[in-house]
């Protein structure tokens, strides 16, 4: 799908929606980075004036209007350039992010199970972000939210944001299953193990641009084989760009032909990776 | 001097007496219909199958909308895990032919955020003409906030995706397994795929914080006009629903009423429905609804195909005690 097309889907409101309908968060944020990175400005400031007159009192943003809650959206909001946004609106997304874990990171949370006598586990040493608060962390929403602190970091350093880069990347390592990669956060279920999912296995690496370890090593290699035996775009986009931010993206990779793209956040990523392929950073930063 | 007596107070009377009227009589029970039909492979002879189920439920969705919602689960098209695309297709036609107005499918899985490749995996592209075009994904749904008839749960917000709150009838079409949590995911389970995971996210983790139990129990409450078929063809037992085995029983088993249809499919199971809190739940107090004395079987006896399905590790107590 070409950018002229998803540039033809955008609604009337200047959002998105996920194939047909209203607008929704999340295509729509996805567009507006596809579209500054292909330099289309128009569309992008009329999508990026919808999510200004979205954003919540609480400084995030929920996944669709109507619904009253700020959600992980805010983090893939996060990710827009605060010149795109606006400075004012993306600092209170950046605080929304910052003050977000995982429920079983929460102070009462812990507290509670201390005096239940339950042990903690490993995987919960590191607090992550859930996709909706007051539920676990997991890894898709944790990968998202590293990536909007790590680019904020890169713009305007601060301890804070850094603890929560670090704790947000040990919650990914702690959570990767056995044989390398990630499901949804799962690595064990009831004594067994868990197996990685490609779309999982290309948001953990994404996020863990810059880390070298035995264990991004293994990921690595899941990814890559991954990459050789999947046929969905969704997975592919992100094995793409999980290699990509490891340099291990094979010279001159093109997605099979016959590939569906099904989802306007599939096109919109898949017109993002390409142009970071050719050195356009707008995620990095 | 003449007291009037209004028309609102007329009315509180006559309720008034009729409830007491009722006082210390048992309310009759009408019982639940619940078909057992034997269908050992899925093949051609599932839509001659399925034709005969839904005759005998005696259906009217004539110029009404349905709404068929499979179980989708994980990317093993050889394994149980999801419901087979046959049958789906099989009822497709077979409400169809019973004139329905349109007949949609619709799934929203916890796990896996490519839908339609799901699908693709599955076999429903191959097997369902069009399909994209009768599919709904729930998950990417618009959605409307709704308050259960009954809520069970601490969920304090609960949306739901407008396809399939706007069906007439919303068919659930389990697979018959074991569930690792739960005891048994049958036809009330299956309806957590309606809950938006664009809203609440992958896996829809919110469910279990609020109480897995209570919520398929709102969720019951939530859509009132339901059909159930659960394929139990191959099942899945063991570590259900993702980890188990599969599990041949040769069987689907279809009603409207889903707590006596996953009643009789645990018994089939050789699950005791009493231990399933879901059900206990959903079946109010006196859990009439899943005394089988209440249940109408017809097709073949439960005995006639009753097979145990071994139980989860950590659910041992499950298993349904001969008296």
């Amino acid at each position: 799908m070409s950018i002229e097309l998803l540039v033809s889907k955008q609604n009337h409101d200047g959002g998105w929606p996920y194939v047909n309908g209203r607008s929704w968060t999340e295509p729509t944020a996805y567009a507006v980075l596809a579209l500054i990175a292909g330099g289309k400005s128009e569309p992008a400031a009329r999508g990026i004036q919808w999510l200004r007159a979205t954003q919540r009192p609480d400084g995030g943003w929920a996944p669709q209007t109507g619904v009253d809650d700020s959600t992980w959206v805010t983090s893939l909001v996060s990710i827009l350039p605060p010149e795109h946004l606006g400075p004012g609106v993306h600092s209170r997304a950046i605080e929304w992010v910052l003050k977000t874990t995982g429920k079983e990171s929460t102070l009462t949370y812990r507290i509670r199970e201390r005096l239940l006598g339950n042990p903690r586990s490993p995987e919960s040493q590191f607090p992550g972000w859930p996709w909706v608060p007051g539920a676990a962390a997991w890894v898709g929403p944790t990968s998202i939210s590293i990536l909007a602190l790590c680019k904020e970091n890169h713009r305007k350093g601060s301890p804070e944001l850094r603890k929560r880069i670090e704790e947000g990347q040990g919650f990914l390592l702690t959570r990767m299953c056995l044989e390398g990669g990630w499901n949804h956060g799962s690595v064990r279920a009831l004594g067994y193990e868990s197996h990685p999912y490609p779309e999982t296995t290309g948001m953990g690496l994404a996020a863990l641009r810059g880390v070298a370890s035995p264990k991004v090593d293994r990921a690595l290699a899941v990814a890559k084989s991954f990459l050789a035996e999947c046929h969905s775009a969704d997975a592919l986009n992100w094995l793409r760009l999980g290699l990509l931010a490891h340099r291990q993206l094979p010279p001159g990779y093109c997605p099979p032909a016959q590939i569906a793209y099904r989802t306007l956040p599939e096109t919109s990523l898949d017109l993002l990776v390409s142009s970071m392929e050719k050195g356009n950073g707008p995620i990095w930063g | 001097m003449q007291t009037k007596i209004t028309r609102r107070e007329w009315l509180a009377v006559s309720a008034g007496a009729a409830f007491l009227s009722g006082c210390g009589k048992e309310v009759p029970i009408v019982p639940a219909k619940v078909s057992i039909v034997r269908a050992p492979a899925y093949d051609q002879s599932i839509y001659d199958t399925m034709r005969r189920i839904l005759a005998d439920h005696k259906l009217d969705v004539r110029g009404r909308s349905v709404l068929l919602k499979p179980n989708l689960v994980e990317f093993e098209p050889e394994s149980s895990i999801n419901t087979n695309p046959l049958l789906v297709h099989a009822a497709l036609e077979g409400f169809r032919a019973l004139g329905a107005s349109h007949v949609g499918i619709a799934e929203g899985p916890g796990h896996r955020r490519n839908t339609l490749d799901l699908a693709d995996a599955a076999g429903y592209f191959k097997i369902v003409p069009d399909f994209e075009n009768l599919f709904t994904d729930l998950n990417l749904d618009d959605v409307t906030r709704i308050r259960p008839t009954r809520q069970f749960s601490r969920l304090e917000k609960l949306y739901l995706p407008h396809t399939a709150l706007a069906a007439d009838l919303l068919v659930s079409m389990a697979k018959m397994k074991t569930h690792h949590w739960t005891g048994a995911t049958l036809s009330m389970k299956n309806l957590f795929g309606t809950v938006p995971s664009g809203i609440y996210g992958w896996p829809k983790n919110v469910l279990h914080w609020a109480g897995i139990e209570e919520c398929i129990a709102d969720l019951h409450s939530a859509f009132p006009r339901q059909f159930a078929i659960v394929d139990g063809i191959v099942g899945m037992e063991g570590n259900g629903p993702i980890q188990g085995v599969p599990k041949r029983v040769g069987i689907l088993v279809a009603g409207a009423d889903p707590v006596a249809v996953d009643a009789t499919c645990c018994r089939i199971m050789q699950i005791d429905p009493y231990k399933i809190g879901y059900l206990r739940l959903a079946s109010g107090g006196m859990e009439a609804q899943i005394t089988e004395e209440n249940i109408r079987q017809t097709g073949e006896a439960i005995a006639a195909v009753a097979t145990p399905f071994e139980l989860p590790p950590d659910l041992p107590g499950l298993r349904i005690e001969k008296t």
